[in-house]
């Protein structure tokens, strides 16, 4: 993939991403739960 | 060797070198979409940590995970000391802290009339990072405001060191979230206690 078309397909999934964070509720809450799972697994 | 039309001479590439430059584009072609991949996931990950922390830093409470703002809502208890022994049937609380003003949710444990709440992980690098606000509450104000089944009360964190109230909260912790209080269990908690990975605080009533 050159870097330009790399570039674009950061910003299109970043942008997706923190659209669905912002305003799919489920999804956030989804992302959450990994995230405390993953910390009360290895924040020993 | 070979001979160019200007006299100059050049080494004919064997088939040997051929393949080994087709392995090294290819291994270099894979590493390029690793790498792609890696920096996507970072990428994500940042975004996820400010999104989600702008999100909900100014709400009326915390989500699973992220401070929130102000506990607003709620009913402010007013009047005696209650029996907090019916926070055994609560899960988590809500704690508001107030330099700088946050709220998380939090376990909570009666113990011997009173009422406290721990904070793990905080000596390891994570730790640090995800408790901050009991390095704040150790460091600077001890004000709160607990909001419990709807109801807000004001408190005052203070730091419990002292093993035999240690020894109660760590028996509640054990049973209420470990699984049972073991003699095991109880003597892991108050070892963690004790090496400062484990920082418990009461939720004393507001002096004066």
């Amino acid at each position: 993939m050159k870097n330009a078309t790399y570039l674009k397909v950061c910003v299109g999934i970043t942008l997706v991403w923190v659209l669905g964070l912002l305003f799919v509720p489920p999804f956030a809450l989804a992302v959450e739960q990994i995230m405390l799972l993953f910390l009360s697994t290895s924040a020993r | 060797m070979v001979r160019d039309a200007c006299g100059g001479t050049h080494q004919v590439p064997t088939d040997d070198m051929l393949s080994s430059r087709a392995i090294a584009n290819s291994v270099w072609k894979t590493m390029k979409i690793l790498l792609q991949i890696v920096g996507i996931l970072i990428l994500l990950l940042l975004a996820t940590l400010a999104t989600l922390k702008l999100k909900h830093q100014n709400d009326d409470g915390p989500s699973v995970l992220f401070p929130g703002g102000k506990l607003v809502s709620g009913t402010l208890h007013q009047g005696p000391e209650p029996d907090w022994s019916f926070t055994d049937d609560v899960f988590t609380i809500e704690l508001e802290t107030s330099d700088p003003v946050s709220s998380r949710r939090i376990f909570v444990m009666e113990s011997d009339g009173k009422v406290y709440v721990p904070s793990g992980y905080m000596r390891s690098f994570l730790g640090k990072l995800w408790k901050d606000w009991a390095f704040d509450v150790e460091e600077g104000s001890k004000a709160a405001v607990a909001r419990i089944e709807g109801v807000r009360y004001e408190r005052q964190l203070v730091r419990a060191t002292d093993p035999a109230v240690v020894e109660g909260v760590a028996k509640k912790l054990a049973m209420k979230y470990g699984g049972g209080a073991s003699p095991e269990a109880v003597s892991q908690i108050m070892q963690s206690v004790a090496d400062g990975d484990t920082w418990i605080f009461e939720m004393a009533p507001v002096s004066g």
